[in-house]
């Protein structure tokens, strides 16, 4: 009877990590109940494997060496997104007349998936460091920038007029009820642009460059050794969801006092 | 009316299209007469115009397109028939979410494109490695948007099919789909973005012809007009697609929001 309750009150949780769990012991388990091809084990691993070719890269310091590189392009082309995202957000929501005048590439820019300009940024920048920044800061500061612009928008205009009767000028009414009031979809803003800056970083490093982890994922591929691209999309994976969950967390915390949830574009 | 009240009542719209010729003049202005750079690492609009004005005539843009598309088109229709009955079960039956929605949440959050290298080895460099890399990436939106559709769909008109003896197919049918449908086409405008990227990505790491190959190679030979050109045209896709998408919502939006009870 108390077992029966335990299972109702964790479900969710037991079935969710359950199938997981089914999905890496089926997984592991086909070589023993399937023969595969010649041709197709080549291509094949399994989740043992994979651990133990973690666990190899891990002491021999590859993956410390990797993660090192792929971070430093991660954190600074998120930073200078934030950096150029935020401002640009504020002033285009306060000013009408900036909006028209950015919006036709705002709008096609952020239609466009910006892994299109990597070629070009290659170009540009060489292969290194500087291409990877750049391909970074393009997919992230526009979720930032739009999320942005529109907390500005959503905000409370008794707020504003109140402020103003008061005789603020612009720059104490930013700091006083339009800054805050756009956090929560500021916040929003950086969970999408987490999301991009990886995506960024990988492909980045698959083409320009001779480091970090998306450089180890193409050339394991390249050479057959499937484990090792599969430790590497393990590593990404881990990464986006403990980030994504971080910034949920924080998102949800802000939620007590917002009075509607934001929109994320 | 007057033209100063067109102007007024269409500002944004004149602001942008000023604004886009502004760019655009003194680009080109400032290439030509004020800093004329190599032109091996920037172009100017001149420059590109020509060269989208030659791809237009040719043969091999309509034909790198037509390639890129096929792939598209069969890895978005196959992300279309998985997501959306994945998404209603799971919406549906609440044992099928506890089970698959840590699951899927965990791959919708992460970047799959990393799995792009092995795609291709795999699959090849043809279509088929594309379709799966775009299936793959633009599958997530479709499940879970049919997901928070089923969700959020009014309980009432379940009751009703219900007391009218309904069977689990017109629920399904009648009821539950109808009401996602808006909840879906939102996720189709995330999943085209999504399965752009797959294609593109696909196409540049490993391809020999398509869109994306297109403008690698442009960008391998310092063809820099030409790799514009192909820019611009998968952002006119991009923009195009994604407006389509969202008109569409608009369309289908209003008569969920009226609640009315066919």
């Amino acid at each position: 009877m108390k077992l029966k309750n335990f299972y109702t009150e964790q479900e969710p949780f037991i079935l969710g990590t359950g199938f997981i769990v089914a999905l890496l012991v089926l997984w592991e388990s086909v070589p023993l109940w399937y023969t595969l091809p010649r041709g197709m084990t080549l291509f094949f691993t399994t989740p043992s494997k994979i651990a133990a070719a973690f666990y190899e890269l891990l002491f021999n310091g590859e993956i410390e060496k990797h993660f090192y590189v792929s971070a430093v392009a991660f954190l600074a082309g998120l930073g200078l997104s934030i950096i150029v995202g935020l401002p640009v957000g504020l002033i285009i929501g306060r000013s009408p007349t900036l909006e028209a005048w950015l919006d036709p590439y705002v709008t096609a820019f952020n239609a466009t998936p910006r892994i299109v300009l990597l070629p070009l940024l290659i170009l540009w920048f060489g292969i290194g460091i500087w291409s990877k920044i750049m391909i970074v800061f393009a997919g992230a500061v526009f979720p930032l920038l739009i999320n942005t612009y529109a907390g500005v928008k959503n905000v409370n205009r008794v707020l504003v007029d109140v402020v103003r009767s008061f005789g603020a000028n612009e720059w104490q009414l930013m700091k006083i009820v339009v800054l805050p009031n756009s956090v929560p979809y500021i916040i929003a803003g950086l969970r999408l642009a987490i999301g991009r800056a990886i995506l960024g970083v990988v492909v980045g490093e698959f083409f320009g460059s001779s480091q970090g982890l998306g450089y180890m994922i193409a050339s394991a591929a390249t050479n057959y050794k499937v484990d090792v691209v599969f430790v590497g999309v393990a590593i990404f994976m881990a990464l986006s969801v403990i980030l994504t969950l971080a910034v949920k967390q924080l998102e949800s915390r802000l939620a007590s006092w917002r009075p509607e949830t934001a929109k994320t574009f | 009316m007057t033209a100063k009240g067109y102007f007024t009542e269409h500002r944004r719209l004149w602001l942008g299209l000023c604004s886009v010729f502004f760019v655009v003049s003194v680009w080109e202005l400032v290439l030509t007469y004020i800093f004329p750079v190599n032109p091996f690492f920037f172009t100017k609009p001149s420059l590109i115009a020509a060269a989208f004005k030659e791809q237009i005539q040719g043969a091999k843009l309509w034909h790198d397109l037509a390639v890129s598309s096929r792939a598209f088109l069969w890895g978005f229709s196959f992300a279309v028939i998985v997501g959306i009955p994945v998404g209603l079960v799971m919406g549906w039956r609440r044992r099928v979410e506890y089970s698959l929605d840590p699951f899927l949440t965990a791959l919708y959050a992460s970047p799959l494109v990393a799995l792009a290298p092995l795609f291709i080895i795999v699959f090849g460099v043809g279509v088929l490695g594309k379709a799966a890399l775009v299936f793959l990436l633009s599958v997530f939106p479709f499940v879970f948007n049919a997901f928070a559709g089923v969700k959020s769909t009014d309980s009432l008109l379940i009751n009703v099919i219900r007391s009218f003896g309904g069977s689990e197919k017109d629920l399904y049918l009648k009821v539950i789909l109808p009401s996602t449908m808006p909840y879906i086409i939102a996720g189709a405008r995330l999943a085209i973005g999504r399965g752009l990227v797959g294609i593109i990505v696909g196409e540049f790491y490993a391809a020999s012809e398509g869109i994306g190959f297109a403008i690698t190679q442009a960008g391998d030979t310092y063809r820099l007009p030409d790799m514009f050109v192909g820019i611009i045209i998968l952002s006119l896709i991009a923009v195009v697609l994604t407006e389509l998408m969202r008109k569409l919502e608009m369309t289908v939006a209003p008569w969920r929001a009226s609640e009315e009870v066919r």
